[in-house]
């Protein structure tokens, strides 16, 4: 029963999602000799992995072709892509039944060289984020690299005298609700690595941590939206009219329209998955204005819009869930201020912890399997001087084209925070030459404004949290903690009256006589939406036991 | 220093199943679809032989796992690997599949032999830890088999234990309370109820555990003598989804009609008996049916339809003897374009017409069970489900009655049905040791040979009934809702027990039959069966059987027996659960006391308090209390929710209500759309009325 002596790790990478995979995977190939482990909070493969998703079919390829032969025609890839997109729509709502395409106009701006000609997805391969993560999941452990999920990491050992990292130490599992050991306490184990790479997805807890320990800095504050996402099945009528090779992306009704508002930046998206199910979403950036506005909501209407309806209608929810994107771009990167690396010495931000997407496109997937890739190669080449490995890895991102492509799309949403889609919108078209605005966090936008086309319906949450089969121990310290319980009091509730029991998509927040509190830790979806929109900051997330959480199958 | 052999089991994981995982054609549950995860309760066991390793501060003490599974049960071996288990085994085989709880005991219990002689070097000092049960089975019968086979006493139903000076005592439950014991002989067999604390996986564990090498054997290696089907004792007929209820979702305006519903909730027969009363008639023998060809009696839907036609046709043949079916009918028969069945079913059909001798003979038993308030009321339910299927068979009940002075107990058992009671006294039969009682009533089935015999589902009886039943050769169906006299004339049996119970956590039903036994057995739930009415007048007559009892038959030195502290009795006819309406703790505690006062004086029925997750994380009640999918599924008569928004997940743990009323202040409160009676108002108003209502109600 003696627990064995700890090895320091060759490389440890932080996060099982499609960066940290592409990462091990090419690491252990090139180098069978090291030990790659990948650890997960998540209670197995793809279960905190959720995205639209439209996925660069380079992307793919880079990260497959070697591995994998015939990769398109194996029997995961038929269950996991679901095709490639042959019909793109781009819809502009009107109201709650009319809509307009607009994708000429996207056209027309890729003819004339505009940023927004990005947007189009044309040959993209359709797939389900958990599914592709569960894909290569498989695929790493094949090529002999360690994927342990239900391990969460809690700290960086960042040594402030060598400037390295020197491993993580794992959150602490089995206190009680108030903080004391119980008979099976785990305390925090500690890993010591030579090398990390931190791929923990949108406002990882190590990627913040880091941030500050090591001193790096954005330009400008990561911006963030929220994504809510619901699996429908619907008839095989209603399928084989929306077809399994188009995706629907929708702007306007019921975030933005023109003038008389409401003015928000996002939109909805209908993906098809197979098997006569429809991804249904919506995406909202988290600078909104109107404290009783819920994502959710807009997912309601945008499910009730007449042009949606007619393919949804009588469907069953069979899954869902939600996720924070980092919108931010290309002056929110972190970077170190002396070298410019996006990372310090031994240590990586990859994919979403970095910020690699790109909001011209709306995609990320592909930038974070290239950060894995370059990752992969900056490990490989400074074996023995790990302190130069995060220099190697910004210089390959500027060589495959992943900051030149971030680059490109700098202004984009910054401008938008700025000046509303509006004005902004327009003003973006002029991309490279605008200046680079400065804008506020997500928790400083809210107004005393309300959002005047709120459904009569309540979201059912519950019903959300289920489908998303989220979960945690529930004999633990609650991991969300309101910082000043007297602001949500004195402040808060008076002016927005508490707009986290309204905007948290799990419903973790309840008024429990007349007092905030995170009522239902049990059912956080860790989207940490609410750390990055509570109107006084006053809200922290913290990494819990591992083995919470959704549990993702086809997210 | 002691060693510790802990058996695991990989499980679909049933807290994961959504509607994706039922077959939308025949509703059946498609277990590919839901993940494997290793059963709750053997995680439990592995932290609680840790525990033990720990209390006994024995360093060098080994934990083995061992598993009977698929290839793909490895990842429980993983699993124990991660967190405290030195080796691990596992069980496969081809052979070794489809087993019953018999023929997965048997193996198991070789493999332990095995472990002993080669890996403990034949110590006698290890124990065997395991889950009380699975939560796919639901059986709790595997532990006590291997006991039986190995000869080595079991304690089931363990919560804790304590080390003192060198010996363990052991805290475990009985029918309304707890118990602590030691034991007297080792190795023994023990299974953990309810551990709460199941290990972490260790990082460094972990990774050592993809590592190493498991050791794997097959039927042959370990030398089972009884494997897979063919060693199986029982079968199953069919599997098929439970009873969907449909709520009524009424609303009611005043206290007062909310009164009357409970009344009438309360009052009213529970759905399983009614759904008797009214079913079908009671059985018939073949020889006591008009004619040979009455085959209206047969188990299965698919028998009984083939049969149909065939009667069908027989009659429009005007044939009335068997002697009359020749080839050339037959070949008639076999054209009909009614018939969808082959020749060699329609042979097995004629053939079964034959048949007219029940393929069981003896008396109707129920084993009892009583502590120091006289019987549990569950063997009168018995006695009643006895008493239907003696009268069906034509034969008499019998009640084995053990103890150390029962006679006084006799009286009220012919009262409620028995025509005899085997009285079984001896001194060594009190307090109830399972190694000491499955030697006595083996004993006497062994000399009167019934052809069922009865156990209550409670602690003791599922202890018990597995040691008999593989003591005695019989196959033996755990947990049983439905018990019914049928035919399956085409199998060549003539009045057998048909035994339906739910599996998977409730999600299915599962009709099962026993075969190659001298006897069929069964435990049957508490509270399903109907008790008859008590005729004082009734005659029986009491047998007294001596059975030769030594103290080294004695297996467990009880040193405490603690009744109805700490126990929440979810068992109750009413549940009253408060939710997060109830503001604090004075209001849940006031307001449902109350009510549950109010309830139990007017009605004289039992009633428990709940509450929902969030008023638990709110400190209005202790976790016990917790009613739901993450606390204590319960399925009372009457279920009434205070202040309870309707979660989900709290309305899975309630679904097996027979009413559901409700009580919120929030008009859109989803659980409005998922009870049968729901009242808009606060508990603060509403309560009192209703408290008050129920006393003054006519």
């Amino acid at each position: 029963m003696s627990t064995p002596q700890a090895n320091p790790v060759s490389v440890l990478i932080i996060g099982a999602g499609p960066a940290g995979l592409s990462a091990a995977i090419h690491l252990k190939k090139n180098h069978p000799e090291l030990d790659v482990v990948v650890i997960d909070k998540a209670s197995g493969p793809g279960h905190h992995n959720l995205s639209g998703a439209v996925v660069e079919s380079a992307a793919l390829e880079r990260l497959l072709n070697p591995i994998e032969l015939n990769w398109q025609t194996s029997e995961q890839a038929k269950k996991v892509l679901i095709g490639q997109v042959q019909q793109d729509d781009l819809l502009f709502l009107a109201g709650k039944c009319a809509a307009f395409k607009i994708l000429p106009a996207i056209h027309l701006a890729k003819a004339l060289g505009l940023g927004f000609g990005q947007l189009s997805h044309r040959g993209d391969w359709i797939c389900s984020l958990s599914r592709l993560t569960a894909w290569l999941c498989e695929l790493a452990q094949k090529a002999g690299v360690e994927v342990l999920h239900g391990f969460a990491a809690g700290e960086i050992l960042w040594n402030e005298q060598t400037h390295l990292a020197e491993g993580v130490r794992l959150v602490d599992q089995g206190l009680d609700k108030e903080g004391h050991p119980q008979p099976n306490f785990l305390p925090g184990e500690i890993i010591p690595a030579r090398i990390i790479l931190i791929a923990e997805g949108c406002d990882g807890q190590i990627a913040e941590q880091f941030i500050q320990k090591a001193g790096l800095r954005r330009r400008s504050p990561q911006l963030f939206s929220l994504g809510v996402k619901e699996l429908i099945k619907v008839s095989p009528q209603q399928y084989e009219a929306f077809g399994n090779g188009r995706v629907v992306h929708a702007m306007g009704y019921p975030l933005w329209t023109p003038l008389i508002g409401p003015g928000m930046f996002g939109g909805g998206i209908l993906y098809p998955m197979g098997a006569e199910q429809i991804a249904v979403g919506m995406i909202v950036g988290l600078d909104y204005p109107y404290y009783d506005f819920n994502p959710q909501d807009a997912l309601t209407l945008l499910k009730q819009h007449r042009w949606v309806r007619r393919f949804i209608e009588g469907g069953k929810v069979i899954e869902g869930g939600a996720k924070m994107i980092p919108e931010g771009g290309f002056h929110a990167l972190p970077r170190c201020p002396q070298t410019g690396s996006i990372g310090k010495s031994n240590v990586c931000l990859l994919g979403d912890s970095a910020g690699f997407v790109n909001m011209l496109k709306i995609k990320g997937i592909h930038n974070a399997v290239y950060s894995g890739l370059a990752a992969a190669e900056a490990v490989g080449a400074n074996l023995d001087t790990p302190a130069a490995v995060a220099r190697c890895y910004t210089r390959l991102l500027e060589e495959n084209g992943v900051l030149k492509e971030m680059a490109s799309a700098k202004n984009f949403r910054q401008t938008v925070a700025k000046f509303g889609p509006l004005q902004g919108l327009p003003l973006s078209v002029l991309g490279d030459w605008l200046p680079q605005f400065s804008v506020e966090p997500d928790w400083k936008t809210m107004r005393r404004r309300r959002y005047r086309l709120k459904p009569a319906v309540r979201f059912d949450k519950d019903t959300l949290t289920a489908v998303a089969g989220t979960a945690h121990r529930e004999e633990q310290p609650c991991h969300l903690t309101i910082r000043n319980a007297a602001v949500c009091k004195e402040k808060c509730q008076p002016l927005f009256e508490a707009p986290c029991i309204t905007f948290c998509p799990a419903g973790v927040y309840e008024s429990i006589q007349g007092a905030v509190k995170p009522a239902n830790p049990s059912n956080c979806l860790h989207c940490k939406t609410c750390q990055r929109k509570c109107p006084f900051d006053n809200i922290r997330w913290r990494c819990p036991e591992p083995n919470g959480g959704p549990k993702y199958k086809t997210m | 220093m002691s060693d510790y052999i802990v058996l695991v089991k990989q499980v679909p994981d049933v807290s994961q199943i959504t509607d994706n995982a039922f077959d939308p054609n025949t509703g059946n549950l498609i277990r590919t679809r839901l993940p494997s995860v290793i059963n709750e309760l053997d995680a439990q066991a592995l932290a609680f032989a840790r525990r033990m390793a720990f209390l006994a501060g024995d360093q060098k003490a080994r934990i083995i796992a061992l598993t009977m599974g698929p290839p793909m049960a490895t990842d429980v071996l993983r699993y124990s690997l991660a967190r405290c288990a030195d080796i691990a085994i596992l069980l496969t085989d081809k052979a070794l599949g489809g087993a019953d709880t018999w023929a997965t005991a048997n193996p198991l219990a070789w493999a332990i032999r095995k472990i002993a002689k080669e890996m403990l070097q034949d110590s006698q000092d290890y124990y065997i830890v395991a889950g009380m049960q699975s939560v796919d089975g639901d059986t709790a019968q595997v532990p006590p088999q291997i006991a039986e086979e190995l000869n080595i006493p079991c304690v089931s139903y363990i919560t804790d234990a304590h080390f003192q000076q060198g010996r363990f005592t052991f805290t475990r439950i009985i029918s309304g309370g707890s118990q602590t014991v030691q034991l007297r002989r080792m190795p023994a067999v023990l299974t953990v109820a309810k551990y709460e604390y199941p290990l972490f996986a260790s990082f460094q564990r972990t990774r050592q555990a993809s590592k190493i090498p498991l050791i794997q054997w097959d039927a042959r290696t370990i030398q089972a003598k009884a494997v897979g089907v063919e060693g199986s004792k029982t079968r199953v007929i069919r599997v098929f989804p439970p009873g969907k209820t449909t709520r009524k979702c009424q609303p009611v305006h005043s206290a007062k009609e909310l009164a009357q519903v409970i009344a009438q909730s309360l009052r009213q027969a529970s759905a399983g008996e009614q759904a008797q009363e009214k079913g079908r008639a009671a059985y018939l023998l073949p020889a006591r049916r008009k004619s040979p060809f009455d085959r209206s009696f047969e188990g299965t839907a698919k028998e009984l339809e083939d049969f149909q036609v065939l009667t069908q046709i027989l009659q429009e043949m005007k044939i009335t003897r068997l002697e009359e079916i020749t080839d050339q009918v037959c070949e008639k028969i076999l054209q009909d374009p009614r018939v969808d069945f082959h020749k060699k079913a329609l042979e097995d059909m004629i053939e079964g017409y034959r048949l007219t001798d029940p393929t069981y003979k003896g008396e109707v038993w129920v084993v009892a069970e009583q502590d120091e308030n006289g019987i549990h009321p569950a063997v009168f339910e018995l006695l009643g489900k006895a008493r239907e299927l003696a009268d069906s068979l034509e034969v008499q009940t019998g009640v084995v009655l053990a103890g150390k002075s029962a006679r006084p107990l006799a009286d009220s058992l012919i009262a409620a049905g028995a025509d005899k009671v085997y009285l079984l006294e001896h001194p060594l039969l009190e307090p109830f040791d399972p190694f000491v009682w499955r030697k006595a009533v083996s004993d006497v089935w062994e000399k009167y040979r019934p052809q069922i015999v009865l156990f209550a589902a409670t602690p003791q009886g599922r202890v018990l009934a597995p040691m008999v039943s593989y003591r005695t050769g019989c196959g033996l169906t755990a947990d049983c809702t439905g018990l019914d006299i049928r035919d399956s004339s085409r199998k060549k049996q003539i009045a057998i027990l048909f035994q339906t119970r739910p599996a998977l956590g409730g999600n299915v039903m599962a009709t099962i039959c026993t075969k190659d036994s001298p006897c069929q057995m069964a435990t049957a739930r508490p509270g399903v069966m109907k008790r008859l009415d008590d005729n004082p007048s009734r005659r029986g007559t009491i047998v007294s059987h001596w059975v030769q009892l030594r103290e080294e038959d004695r297996s467990l030195e009880i040193l405490r027996t603690e009744k109805g502290t700490g126990k929440v009795h979810f068992d109750s006819d009413c549940i009253v659960s408060g939710g997060k309406g109830m503001q604090n703790r004075d209001n849940y505690d006031r307001l449902l006391n109350l009510l549950c006062t109010a309830i139990r004086d007017r009605f004289a029925v039992s009633v428990e308090k709940g509450a929902s997750r969030t008023a638990v994380e709110q400190g209005f009640a202790e976790r016990i209390y917790q009613v739901g999918q993450t606390g204590t599924a319960v399925g009372p008569k009457l279920y009434i929710a205070v202040g309870i928004s309707g979660a989900i997940q709290h309305m899975i743990g309630i679904a097996n209500t027979e009413t559901i009323a409700a009580i919120n202040t929030d008009p859109h409160a989803p659980i409005f759309k998922q009870c049968d009676y729901y009242l808009i108002g606060s508990a603060e108003q509403v309560i009192p009325q209703l408290a008050e209502e129920l006393r003054t109600m006519g």
